[in-house]
């Protein structure tokens, strides 16, 4: 019985070696060793350089930058996305399918086009922007900007996490709510809010490490200004024009640590999920 | 007024209802600050690429450096996306219709170029093809350019977009499993005329649906694209790096027509989006039925 | 066609699915897989078709040795459980799919192949829904289009993947007498899997009662349902009343009447004769006795189902704690002598007891 083993794990569908072969042959040539050069050539920097570069004023003025306006700008996302998935899931008034297409809008808009009609949007003379400086509010080229931008691109990472769980709420988990007593605002609080509360966290999260990251539609509204306005992708860019490769590499390399952080959490969030309700 | 903001049909049960009141101050909430924030900056771009006249705008179109860079990007897409369809059908069959040990793993790191800055997905060419790297003798000696050059674009724009269709097509032909396969094999059907009439068919929508994104991002991608094309004006300049030059460049009705040209594809990519979702939901991921 | 199945097993990555099962299975013959989930009778039907691949052991057709062919090749007709009809074709398309795949050496000609999915559509009563597409069909007419693009390719064996799982009661019903005259029609061996044991009774001529990957009987209905050869099988067929009782050298007590032990189960080695067992008793095997002959044991009227030709009774028996099933005739309960908490005396008129292990 000795080939019995090999016998029962045959596979029944064709292709599986060739079709795994090659998405592990194109992932690694794509993905994984480019990646792999990258931490490569971070090692190779060694310990101290590494801190040396990653302690660097301007490193971390940029990367803390980054970090703290996505962090803003998800925490804006959360209110207004929860809100405009239940409107969409709920309600029923006209231009309800061209607005829920709409919020794709960041998905689909080149960073670079959105980057500069926000800035124009914006800007002292742009048509909101004027009246914000009526205000004494300065948004173009401040790191309000920055939130405003990355606002928009993180959007529909909340609404379009937040939205197939609503559409899942059982109606009549509502309505058992209504029959024990509970008011309206109770049922929305304590029964549909916890049913959603891990979306909203996926949501979130991915809005997060999306606008860390990003790049395309706050250079042109950032003002770009050293130790202020200066994201850590631009930095990258910046060291890269200096041929200041070890000082790109340590940025970039900051930056996936903070991103595989957040890639484990969302992970961590979903698994939990699934655990707890079934389904993720 | 509350009729035309009424409830989804779903449920017209008083005793799950908010309020005619709160229900328009909920639609009117989430119509205005999606108007502002969304529609707004779209309907500027259109504005400021007409503020000075039709003839204007179509002369900024005409440009060479707007036509070659027009050309360069679909060069780009072209090449970019039918690489990654290739490799989200053998990917999404590896892992639909098999069981192995790491399949997670897989997943996790096939969207792994989604959780990464742009920015990066660039740099990872540069350091591996750049003045610096151990490559960099070798592809001098012998002449050819991957940098600063259509590759290094392609290169970066594959890394970028390389989720896209695998995407669309796991979680979907994980649903459907494998009893259509193993129906047309008990038929005498082969293993290639299995994939191509059974399930080919079967994802066909999902699969129109992830080369639409990936073809939508390959467009438009800019920040990996800026890192690798050295902005060389009429030869590695996509449109997107050309609305920056122009922009830079204060040539701002240039930059908007350009920009509009981009937003209109932004556009047309949400209308067949939509259209997808509303026709054939029920053919996607789970996660685009509506 | 003959199907011997020699010494089959299967393992899961865990678990074990098929524990060394053997079977032959005659030409022409209509034979019920039965058991609970997690049985191993699906699994002992897709090894048969080639869907899965045995850990071990052999499967012929006709003597052959098929166990190295794959699905494609060993010509068999299988019906899955949910259709699996292709969606993007309309039901012509479906039917002929299997002759339209074959190599150009041995395809009919179009003509030809329209010609036979008509014909077989004919067959199974759906002529004039050749251009529907599956979405537009009943569940029972999906089913017979399974079927139909199941005979197409003029199989060896037909394999039926609990084929009327998902309908409703009444289509059930019509298409297994349809599928019996089918059967009877063609002639085709035809092994079916189902949980549902009116079914597998009603249908085959071979009922095999399966459960944790091991078969505990193969036989004829009757065979099965009046002389269950195991505890399981007892257990598992028709509505029983279980009972703990004890052996004393091969008799056991129950509900006052003596029974003997029920044969060792073969190649089980001698039957224990003393000591625990559990006792079954159906629920048409307990009689009900008028008060005035005093046999038998007590017991209270609980509960009457006055529904159909035999009336249900829950009866409360001191010393038992489940209450005890029963039916009797209709003429019993119309004369009067069952009503809810009455006294009355039960006795069972037959049992099979079997000693109970560990």
């Amino acid at each position: 019985m000795a080939s019995a083993g090999s016998r029962g794990k045959r596979r029944v569908i064709p292709g599986f070696g060739i079709s795994l072969g090659f998405t592990i042959v194109y992932l690694g040539l794509i993905v994984l060793i480019p990646l792999a050069g990258l931490v490569l050539r971070s090692a190779g920097l060694g310990w101290s350089e590494l801190y040396r570069i990653a302690t660097d004023l301007r490193t971390v003025n940029a990367i803390w930058l980054s970090v703290w306006t996505a962090f803003i700008a998800a925490t804006i996302n959360v209110p207004f996305g929860v809100l405009v998935a239940w409107v969409m899931v709920r309600y029923r008034f006209p231009g309800r399918r061209i607005l829920d297409a709409a919020v794709d809008l960041p998905f689909a808009l080149p960073t670079a086009v959105a980057g500069i009609a926000l800035t124009a949007l914006y800007a002292p003379n742009g048509w909101v922007g004027a009246y914000l400086e009526e205000w004494g509010i300065k948004a173009a080229y401040t790191p309000l900007g920055i939130v405003i931008a990355l606002t928009f691109i993180g959007l529909p990472f909340v609404v379009r996490t937040v939205q197939p769980l609503m559409e899942d709420i059982d109606k009549e988990v509502e309505e058992a709510a209504a029959t024990l007593g509970a008011g309206r605002f109770q049922t929305v609080r304590r029964v549909i809010l916890p049913a959603i509360l891990p979306a909203v966290i996926t949501g979130f999260a991915l809005a997060f490490a999306r606008a860390i990251g990003e790049y395309g539609s706050v250079v042109f509204i950032a003002g770009n200004i050293p130790y202020v306005s200066e994201i850590a992708p631009l930095l990258i860019i910046i060291r890269l024009e200096e041929y200041n490769y070890a000082g790109a590499t340590t940025v970039a390399t900051l930056m996936l640590l903070i991103s595989f952080t957040l890639l484990i959490v969302i992970n961590a969030i979903q698994a939990m999920t699934r655990r707890r309700y079934g389904s993720g | 007024m509350a009729s035309l903001f009424s409830r989804a049909p779903i449920g017209q049960r008083s005793a799950v209802n908010e309020g005619a009141l709160t229900r328009i101050a909920l639609v009117l909430t989430a119509v205005v600050f999606l108007a502002l924030f969304l529609i707004m900056p779209l309907v500027l771009v259109f504005v400021e690429a007409f503020r000075q006249g039709a003839g204007a705008y179509l002369e900024a179109l005409k440009e060479p450096d707007a036509l070659s860079a027009m050309r360069l990007t679909v060069t780009v897409a072209i090449i970019a996306v039918p690489l990654n369809v290739v490799f989200g059908l053998a990917a999404s069959w590896a892992i639909a219709k098999f069981e192995f040990r790491g399949k997670n793993l897989l997943i996790s790191l096939i969207d792994l170029p989604f959780s990464i800055s742009p920015v990066i997905s660039g740099l990872v060419w540069v350091l591996l093809f750049g003045s610096h790297s151990v490559l960099s003798p070798w592809l001098q000696a012998h002449d050819i350019q991957i940098l600063f050059a259509l590759p290094g674009l392609v290169l970066a724009t594959m890394f970028v977009t390389f989720p896209f269709v695998a995407r669309e097509l796991i979680p979907l032909m994980q649903e459907q499993g494998t009893t259509d396969e193993e129906a047309s094999l008990s038929l005498g059907a082969s293993g290639l005329q299995t994939f191509w009439h059974v399930t080919l068919p079967n994802v066909r929508w999902a699969l129109v649906y992830g080369v639409l994104l990936c073809t939508a991002r390959a467009i438009g991608e800019f920040g990996a694209v800026s890192v690798v094309s050295g902005h060389i004006r009429g030869k590695t300049n996509t449109l997107p790096l050309h609305v920056e030059i122009l922009y830079n460049e204060y040539s701002f009705v240039g930059a908007f027509a350009v920009a509009s040209v981009l937003a209109l594809l932004a556009l047309v990519t949400l209308g067949i989006k939509a259209v997808l979702e509303w026709r054939y939901g029920n053919q996607l991921a789970s996660g685009h039925r509506h | 066609m003959r199907i011997s199945i020699r010494n089959v097993t299967k393992q899961f990555d865990r678990f074990p699915a098929l524990g060394g099962v053997s079977l032959e299975i005659g030409s022409g013959e209509l034979v019920a897989l039965l058991g609970p989930s997690g049985s191993g009778k699906t699994t002992l039907l897709r090894s048969i078709a080639g869907l899965e691949h045995p850990s071990s052991g052999q499967i012929l057709f006709d003597g052959e040795d098929v166990s190295n062919l794959s699905v494609g090749q060993r010509r068999i007709g299988f019906a899955f459980q949910s259709y699996a009809l292709f969606r993007h074709m309309t039901v012509l398309s479906n039917v002929s799919f299997g002759l339209k795949v074959r190599p150009r050496k041995t395809r009919p000609s179009r003509a030809e192949i329209r010609a036979r999915a008509l014909e077989l559509l004919d067959l199974v009563q759906l002529g004039g829904l050749e251009g529907r597409f599956p979405s537009q069909l009943s569940g029972g007419q999906r089913q017979r289009v399974a079927l139909a693009r199941a005979l197409a390719i003029e199989p060896r064996v037909l394999l039926l993947d609990e084929p009327f799982g998902a309908l409703d009661a009444k289509v059930r019903k019509e298409l297994r007498r349809w599928l019996r005259q089918l059967h009877d029609r063609l002639g085709l061996t035809t092994i079916f899997v189902t949980h549902d044991q009116e079914e597998a009774l009603e249908l085959a001529d071979r009922v095999v009662v399966m459960n944790k990957g091991e078969i505990e009987q193969a036989g004829t209905p009757v065979e099965v349902y009046d002389d269950p050869a195991t505890a399981f099988v007892s257990e598992f067929l028709g509505t029983v009343n279980t009972f703990q009782t004890t052996l004393n050298d091969g008799i056991a007590e129950v509900l006052g009447t003596e029974f003997p032990v029920a044969d060792a189960d073969p190649g089980e080695g001698p039957q224990r004769r003393h000591g625990p067992a559990i006792a079954y008793v159906r629920t048409h095997e307990i009689e009900l006795l008028s008060r005035e002959r005093a046999e038998g044991i007590p017991a209270i009227v609980r509960a009457v189902f006055p529904f159909g030709g035999a009336i249900r009774v829950e009866l409360a028996v001191e010393g038992y704690d489940m209450p005890i099933q029963v039916e009797v005739p209709r003429a019993f309960f119309e004369a009067g002598e069952v009503q809810v908490n009455s006294g009355l005396f039960i006795r069972a008129t037959n049992a099979r007891v079997f000693p109970q292990y560990n």
